[in-house]
């Protein structure tokens, strides 16, 4: 991991670098704006390999009958995450200098995705680590051609953060109205809880808040506006997570210089995306309302208030619990609500009045009449109206 | 009491067969929503099933009671019966009224006084009665109808429910009635009781008679 963030940060320094010599070298600045890098450098080496690669037709027969394409779209592949590494950090195995004369003994697509999966590990132990004791990682082993690989969630060539959970409906959209079985609002769920949060038990749970603009849906941070950091940074006058009060404040000052309304949409996250792994299997997954419907339930105690960044990852700032439930949440956070989870105290102690009163005027009133008896009695008898 | 001492009563009609039975089907189903609901808002305080169950059988109880509310709608809309809600149609009449229902209620029944009101056909609830009644059945219980509704499927509803202002004001308006229900549930037998011998109105309720006095219209 140590090692991963080290590329990590080295490759982003080596993009910003990238944007600023050459865009500004070409006058573009507010192009270099857009994005750390909107079509980045693909290294010589890389062109020469999609010099063949970036051909649609290429593609080879297998053994067993199947064809193997071996084409390489280049766009999507240098605006992926992986862009700038080379096509060598996961094909170490391919020598130029032979290549492409010296073939390789491929036996089938899957045994061949098997093998190149193995590369993804070498950067990202934490993850293959996760998967490995995943059930589909256990189904793969057994010899299920279906089950994903890392590639099969993440893609290969094109991979860029959060997109894996869209793929999961892709192979499991007949599973999905099956949870409509025993779970009431089953769609509702689909869109506010992450299929992890439920599949991945063991992993701890968060509820993020995020900036949604109705039709316009997720709101991506724009480049030139204020940061959404440092919005919230302002917001938070005592710089411990955002109360009731600061919450408010930030979104009357986003929607100052909003084109149209902005309201934060509530998800059942994971607080750390690479705990997604670990998906067991079905009868391990969380299917007690109560861990989330339950007033101060897991998942309800930690919370972030977020943004889409402009690479698609979302840029989060703690919040304080009590916003969920806080009288103030009926304007900041309209449009969402679980039961129990965000139960209001205020509605609490209504209900508690309620049920004082309903019991106590009329044990009051009873007891009045009773204290009036021999009055009313004294009245009937002098033969009062 | 001294109207009951010189005595001549009547058994006159108040109540027909579906009031009756929209109003008992209505309270045990009040009763029923009232205790799922508390347990699926109070899962953390209330053990009497799970939170699965009462969802359901919330869910299930609920479409119940909308059905029955048009029993009570369509009668009252399609026979003359609905004159029993707006038997004064002065609006300043019927405020004083009101508060002389009030008086007695918080002073002239301690003393003995009479009750203002005398049952009829037409008239059978008093002022007080007849406005709160009003408000419940035409506003309170349509809300709580309606938000649960939205609930029942956010997805479904999601326009509806983003009209209404978000899933968050849809959920507190449904709990603010149901707070205001709980409140209701139990003054309402209470004041229905106040009457002599206390069990007079429940028997109406049951028969559809009410024994009144016979008094000179
Ligand atoms: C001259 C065109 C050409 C160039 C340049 C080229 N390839 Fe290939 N590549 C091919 C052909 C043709 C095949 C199919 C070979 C076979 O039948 O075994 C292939 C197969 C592959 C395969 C799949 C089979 C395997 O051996 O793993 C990979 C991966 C691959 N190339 C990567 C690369 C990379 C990386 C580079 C740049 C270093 C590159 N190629 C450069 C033509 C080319
Ligand atoms: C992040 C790792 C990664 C990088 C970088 C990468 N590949 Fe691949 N490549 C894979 C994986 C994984 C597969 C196996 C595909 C699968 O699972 O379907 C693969 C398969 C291939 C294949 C076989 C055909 C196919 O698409 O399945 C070719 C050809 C190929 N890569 C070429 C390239 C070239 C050329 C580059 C550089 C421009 C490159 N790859 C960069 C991971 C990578
Ligand atoms: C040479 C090391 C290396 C290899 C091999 C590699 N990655 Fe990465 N990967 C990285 C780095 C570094 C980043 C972070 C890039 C950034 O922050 O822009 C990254 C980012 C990612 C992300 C996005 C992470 C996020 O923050 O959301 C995913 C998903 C990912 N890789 C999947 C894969 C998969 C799948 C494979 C195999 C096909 C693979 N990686 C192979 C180094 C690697
Ligand atoms: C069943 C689908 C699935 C498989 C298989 C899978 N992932 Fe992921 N991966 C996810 C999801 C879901 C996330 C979290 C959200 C997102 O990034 O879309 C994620 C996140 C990641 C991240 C970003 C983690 C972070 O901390 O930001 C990396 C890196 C990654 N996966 C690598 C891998 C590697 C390597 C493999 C293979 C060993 C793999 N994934 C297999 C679904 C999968
Ligand atoms: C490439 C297709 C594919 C993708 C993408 C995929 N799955 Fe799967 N998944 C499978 C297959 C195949 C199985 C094993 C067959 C089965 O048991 O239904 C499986 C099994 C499962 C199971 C276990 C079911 C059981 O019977 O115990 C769960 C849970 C699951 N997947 C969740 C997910 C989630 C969550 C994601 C997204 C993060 C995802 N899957 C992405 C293909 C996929
Ligand atoms: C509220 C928790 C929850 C959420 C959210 C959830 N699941 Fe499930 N899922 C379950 C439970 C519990 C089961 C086991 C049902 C059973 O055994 O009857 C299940 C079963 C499954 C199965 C097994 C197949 C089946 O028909 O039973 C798959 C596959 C699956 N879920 C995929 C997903 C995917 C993909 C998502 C995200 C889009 C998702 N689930 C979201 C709780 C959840
Ligand atoms: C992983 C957490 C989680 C689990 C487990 C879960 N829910 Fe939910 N549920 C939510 C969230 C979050 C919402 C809020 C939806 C929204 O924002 O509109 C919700 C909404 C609902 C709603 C709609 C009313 C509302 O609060 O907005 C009902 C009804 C509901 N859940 C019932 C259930 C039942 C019954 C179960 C168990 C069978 C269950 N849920 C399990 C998280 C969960
Ligand atoms: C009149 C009596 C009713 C009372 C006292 C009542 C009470 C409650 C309470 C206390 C909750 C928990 C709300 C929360 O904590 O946010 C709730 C939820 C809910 N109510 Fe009602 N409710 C009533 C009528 C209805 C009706 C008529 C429906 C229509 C179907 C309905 C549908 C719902 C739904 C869908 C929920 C969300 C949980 C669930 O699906 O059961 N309610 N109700």
């Amino acid at each position: 991991m140590a090692r991963l963030q080290r590329l990590d940060a080295t490759m982003r320094a080596a993009m910003r670098h990238f944007c600023a010599v050459v865009l500004a070298v070409a006058a573009q600045p507010a192009l270099c704006a857009a994005a750390d890098a909107v079509e980045p450098a693909l290294s010589d080496a890389d062109a020469a390999c999609l010099g063949c690669h970036s051909m649609e037709a290429l593609a080879r027969s297998l053994p067993d009958g199947e064809t193997l394409s071996l084409h390489v779209a280049a766009g999507p592949y240098a605006r992926s995450v992986h862009g700038a590494f080379g096509c060598g950090a996961c094909h170490a195995d391919i020598d130029a200098s032979v290549h492409p004369a010296q073939g390789k003994d491929i036996q089938s697509r899957r045994q061949y995705a098997i093998e190149r999966a193995e590369a993804c590990g070498l950067c990202h132990a934490d993850a293959a680590e996760r998967h490995a004791g995943s059930v589909h990682a256990r189904r793969a082993a057994e010899g299920d051609p279906l089950a994903p690989l890392c590639s099969g969630c993440h893609g290969s060539h094109a991979v860029t953060p959060r997109t894996a959970y869209e793929t999961c409906v892709r192979c499991h959209s007949a599973d999905l109205a099956a949870h409509a079985k025993w779970l009431p609002n089953s769609r509702t769920h689909h869109e506010v809880v992450s299929c992890a949060a439920c599949h991945a038990p063991e992993a701890p749970r968060m509820i993020d808040l995020r900036l949604h603009g109705g039709a316009a849906g997720w709101v991506v941070e724009q480049e030139g506006a204020t940061p959404f950091g440092e919005l919230a940074r302002a917001a938070d006058a005592d710089g411990d997570g955002l109360d009731a009060l600061e919450l408010r404040g930030l979104l009357q000052r986003i929607n100052r210089d909003a084109p149209g309304p902005r309201r934060l949409r509530g998800r059942v996250e994971l607080r750390e995306d690479v705990l997604a792994h670990g998906l067991l299997a079905r009868e391990e997954a969380i299917r007690a309302c109560d861990s989330c419907h339950r007033y101060g339930a897991e998942p309800f105690r930690n919370v972030t208030v977020s943004i889409v960044g402009t690479d698609g990852r979302p840029l989060r700032y703690p919040a304080k619990a009590e916003i969920l439930g806080s009288a103030l949440a009926v304007e900041s956070l309209p449009e969402f609500y679980a039961i129990g989870g965000t139960r209001s105290p205020f509605l609490d102690l209504l209900f508690l009045l309620a049920l004082a009163g309903g019991i106590g005027v009329p044990a009051g009133h009873m007891t009045l009449k009773w204290l009036f008896r021999k009055h009313r009695a004294r009245r009937a008898g002098s033969g009062g109206e | 009491m001294a109207q009951q001492a010189s005595g001549a009563t009547e058994r006159i009609y108040v109540h027909p067969l579906p009031v009756r039975v929209w109003h008992w089907i209505n309270a045990l189903g009040f009763i029923a929503l009232i205790l799922t609901g508390i347990q699926i808002r109070y899962v953390d305080l209330v053990g009497l099933m799970s939170f699965r169950t009462a969802v359901h059988l919330h869910n299930w109880i609920g479409f119940l009671l909308i059905a029955n509310f048009f029993i009570w709608l369509l009668f009252y809309l399609f026979t003359d019966k609905i004159r029993v809600y707006h038997p004064e149609l002065s609006p300043m009449k019927h405020f004083r009224g009101t508060l002389r229902q009030l008086r007695y209620y918080g002073y002239g029944i301690f003393r003995g006084d009479p009750n203002p009101h005398h049952v009829s056909v037409y008239r059978k609830f008093n002022p007080l009665q007849s406005m709160a009644y009003q408000i419940i059945m035409m506003l309170v219980v349509p809300l709580q109808f309606f938000t649960g509704l939205l609930l029942w499927d956010l997805h479904r509803f999601a326009g509806a429910v983003q009209l209404f202002g978000g899933v968050r004001v849809v959920a507190t308006v449904h709990v603010l009635c149901f707070i205001f229900f709980t409140g209701f549930i139990l003054v309402h037998p209470y004041l229905a009781s106040l009457a002599h011998p206390p069990s007079r109105h429940f028997k109406a309720m049951i028969t559809g008679y009410e024994e009144v006095e016979k008094k000179p219209d």
